[in-house]
């Protein structure tokens, strides 16, 4: 068992345990890990497609060896499907079986109204815990040791579901109408939403939660993070690469490369046994990189260019 | 320690950070938990509880780095003035200049009156020959100073000197300020409240003594003032940011949504940009909601039987498959001629800024000619694209009949019963033949035609403006030439349409 609260003690030993599962982290990521956790606050992350948000969350759970709950946001998105639903089938079933024994159940019973206060007690049965099925908001919830429950790509989701999310956010519980209050464990799970900024998350939301912004890393930052994912990459070719896709980032371009990709192309130039960048080889991997024919098309002219700046650089 | 963070949210909110009560108490939470030691660590952590959008972070740095630069001059600027005795001497004689004036007050401690005997001024030249004679003094004993501010500053404590600051600056209610022309006249009154008059005659005193160790100390307390004056001038500089700037701004900000459009000067035209973005944000957040209320309508058979099996299959809770909402069309028609040029770049600023809630906007742009602009639209940034219409489109004087026709033949089968056509023009037809057939085609096929006349109502109908004519074959007819105005007539379009 890792000790969560050591871990978690300070922003330095957090960034260090970050970085021992692959994760190289700025000092703003690891602070918002620290703060999420101290003050038990969920944390918004934003930033664009592949920096790394959805893998923060994923890392933290492997770093706090606690279950990790995925909820991957998408249109129409209900209650029915992320929070808890009825086990209907179960339910019909026992209505059945109490309907066979009816007769057994009311026996003896004097008149109607002591009928009627017999059947409650079923009535009751039928809305517990019991018939409840969990979905990943409640799981979360209800989980012993507590979790990491990732909110993925919230921004899919519709502005209704924003409004589910608020009790839990703030308070670490569910409201049920036939049952009552769900309070989370004595560990509330860590919650860590990631959006892609298609639309504004409403401000209520945002309100209870700690906001982080990831950018696209600095040069130094991206070199180690790609150290930390493809070990094998010699140090030059290393430097080389991320600086032209630092350079192709200036570019104006559709969809601009993101770490994933960086490392995708990492992988591949090990693949191809490479020392060195070169403009026919980056012409021929470019679609590793870049993932529209227009934004290939714009860089291609420029390929010398940039090569040659990464190699100077 | 919590009145600092509290002026910092106050700063942040008056630089259009929105924070709630309940981000300012996260925000306490945190700094109890990281404290004000490490600066950038601070930096970080209220950077994820304060700002919560990209816009809103950028002005948390500028506002953080702002706020608690004071501190670092502080740093510095005592250190200065404690160990470094050969300073910048130019510096100094300017700062002597500057305060002759002021050191002639009355009153002051006896001692010090009675060892000065026949003062005189010190006025520029003489100051500054003997600062620089009293500058090789070197190191040694000094004289203990007698006045209130003197002995202040010789404590070399800055918290008790920026209390001070603090103290005075309520005395004199340096909050009240307003314009940015009062901080010369706020930092004098501070540094008068702060006892400076005292000061001043025991360092003309001081410098005419004979004893060496006091001549140390006046220089000494020379290089104290010119610190202390920074210090006050950065505490006014602060208490302005956080109180005048904003106020002038609001009053600012709503005086240009009831100017006139033409009227706005050129210097203000990226406030008011700011304005449009902001009413256009409003107006998209309002509607986008509204639409909801809208979606009600299909049967959703599988979620009504999958609810309902909780009921022995009975159906009586009803589950609606949500619509899709009709998002208006409009076609925008600009008269871009000289006199309404002005209201039109802010028409189309406006229309094109609430694209999320408008999709489909089409604009047109005559003088003399009418022609679709969308299409530069749609290439270019709002700014370019307003720039371009307005250039290659306003030559030329007025012709509606022309403009009209040029319509019928671009696109009138485009418009149909979910068009809203948005006119905006003086209806100055510069006494042409003005038919109104096409114009009463345009209000048959579409939903709405609106005509917005720049000009006030008193003068429709005089000279050359057929607007009585015109104003027969529309469905709505609105002066407008303010942004208020503007956003009146968008909001009612998104209204109705919706």
């Amino acid at each position: 068992m890792t000790d969560i609260a050591k871990i978690a003690s300070s922003v330095k030993s957090l960034q260090e345990s970050l970085e021992a599962h692959n994760y190289i982290c700025s000092d703003q990521i690891a602070t918002a890990v620290y703060l999420a956790y101290q003050l038990r606050k969920p944390i918004l992350i934003e930033g664009p497609p592949g920096v790394g948000k959805t893998e923060l969350a994923k890392t933290t759970s492997q770093m706090f060896e606690l279950e990790l709950i995925r909820l991957q946001c998408y249109e129409g998105l209900d209650e029915a499907k992320a929070l808890y639903e009825w086990k209907y089938g179960k339910q019909l079933l026992y209505t059945q079986v109490l309907k066979e024994t009816l007769d057994e159940v009311l026996q003896g019973a004097k008149g109607f109204a002591e009928s009627v206060k017999r059947l409650h007690e079923f009535g009751d049965i039928f809305f517990s815990e019991e018939f409840l099925e969990p979905r990943p908001l409640m799981k979360a919830l209800k989980a012993e040791d507590g979790c990491v429950l990732l909110i993925d790509e919230i921004d899919k989701a519709d502005h209704e579901f924003e409004s589910l999310l608020l009790e839990i956010l703030s308070d670490y519980q569910v409201s049920i109408p036939e049952i009552g209050t769900l309070k989370a464990t004595k560990n509330p799970p860590l919650v860590f939403l990631t959006s892609n900024n298609t639309r504004e998350i409403s401000d209520a939301l945002k309100r209870r939660c700690l906001h982080l912004y990831i950018p696209f890393p600095d040069l130094e930052l991206e070199q180690r993070i790609i150290h930390a994912r493809v070990p094998e990459i010699p140090p030059e070719l290393r430097r080389q690469l991320v600086q032209f896709i630092h350079e192709l980032r200036d570019m104006d371009l559709k969809k601009v490369p993101a770490i994933s990709e960086t490392i995708d192309w990492a992988r591949t130039l090990m693949l191809l046994h490479t020392d060195n960048l070169d403009q026919d080889l980056v012409r021929d991997t470019l679609n590793v990189i870049l993932k529209f024919q227009e934004d290939i098309e714009n860089v291609q002219p420029e390929l010398s260019t940039l090569t040659s700046n990464a190699l100077k650089a | 320690m919590d009145r600092t963070l509290s002026n910092f949210i106050n700063a942040l909110r008056n630089a259009d950070v929105r924070i709630s009560t309940a981000e300012t108490l996260d925000a306490f939470n945190t700094v109890e938990l990281v404290g004000y030691r490490d600066r950038q660590f601070l930096k970080d952590s209220l950077a994820l509880v304060l700002p919560k959008t990209q816009d809103e972070k950028e002005a948390f740095d500028a506002c953080f780095d702002q706020f608690f630069r004071y501190h670092e001059v502080d740093d510095k600027g005592m250190r200065r003035a404690a160990n470094d005795d050969d300073g910048d001497e130019a510096d100094e004689a300017e700062g002597g200049q500057g305060e002759g004036e002021g050191g002639g007050g009355s009153g002051g401690d006896p001692d010090a009156q009675q060892r000065t005997g026949k003062k005189k001024k010190k006025k520029s030249k003489g100051a500054r020959d003997e600062e620089v004679a009293d500058e090789d003094l070197g190191a040694g004993e000094m004289a203990e100073p007698d006045s209130k501010l003197g002995k202040l500053l010789m404590t070399n404590s800055k918290v008790q000197v920026s209390m001070a600051i603090a103290a005075a600056g309520r005395e004199v209610d340096v909050q009240s300020i307003t314009v940015f022309t009062q901080k010369g006249l706020y930092t004098r009154k501070i540094m008068d409240a702060m006892g400076l008059p005292d000061m001043q005659q025991e360092m003309a005193g001081l410098k005419q003594s004979r004893r060496i160790p006091d001549r140390r100390l006046a220089v000494e307390l020379q290089h104290r003032r010119e610190w202390l004056r920074e210090q006050v001038r950065d505490h006014v500089e602060q208490q302005f940011l956080l109180h005048a700037d904003a106020e002038g701004r609001r009053v600012r900000e709503d005086m240009l949504r009831r100017i006139k459009l033409s009227n706005v000067e050129q210097r203000n035209q990226h406030l008011i940009k700011d304005v449009v973005f902001r009413m256009a944000k409003k107006l998209v957040a309002m509607h986008s909601r509204r639409k909801k209320v809208f979606k009600r309508g299909q049967l959703n058979v599988p979620r009504t039987i999958r609810h309902n099996m909780a009921y022995d299959g009975a159906i009586f809770d009803l589950h609606w498959k949500s619509k899709k909402v009709d998002r208006p069309k409009v076609f925008a028609i600009c008269d871009v001629s000289g006199s309404v040029a002005e209201y039109a770049r802010f028409m189309l600023m406006f229309l094109y800024s609430l694209e999320e809630v408008m999709p489909n906007i089409r604009s047109f742009a005559f003088s003399s000619d009418l022609a679709e602009v969308s299409d530069i639209f749609s290439r270019n940034r709002l700014d370019d694209a307003i720039a371009k219409t307005l250039r290659d489109y306003s030559a030329g004087s007025t012709n509606y009949t022309q403009s009209f026709r040029d319509f019928r033949k671009l696109c009138m089968d485009d418009i149909d019963n979910r068009t809203t056509i948005i006119i905006l023009g003086d209806a100055r037809n510069n006494y042409a033949d003005s038919p109104t057939d096409i114009l009463k085609e345009m209000y048959d096929r579409s939903k709405r035609l609106i005509w917005l006349n720049p000009e006030p109502r008193s003068t429709w109908n005089q000279g050359d403006s057929e607007m009585r004519k015109y104003s027969a074959y529309c469905h709505q007819v609105e002066e407008c030439n303010s942004l208020m105005h503007l956003e009146r007539v968008v909001n009612n379009l998104l209204r109705t349409v919706a």
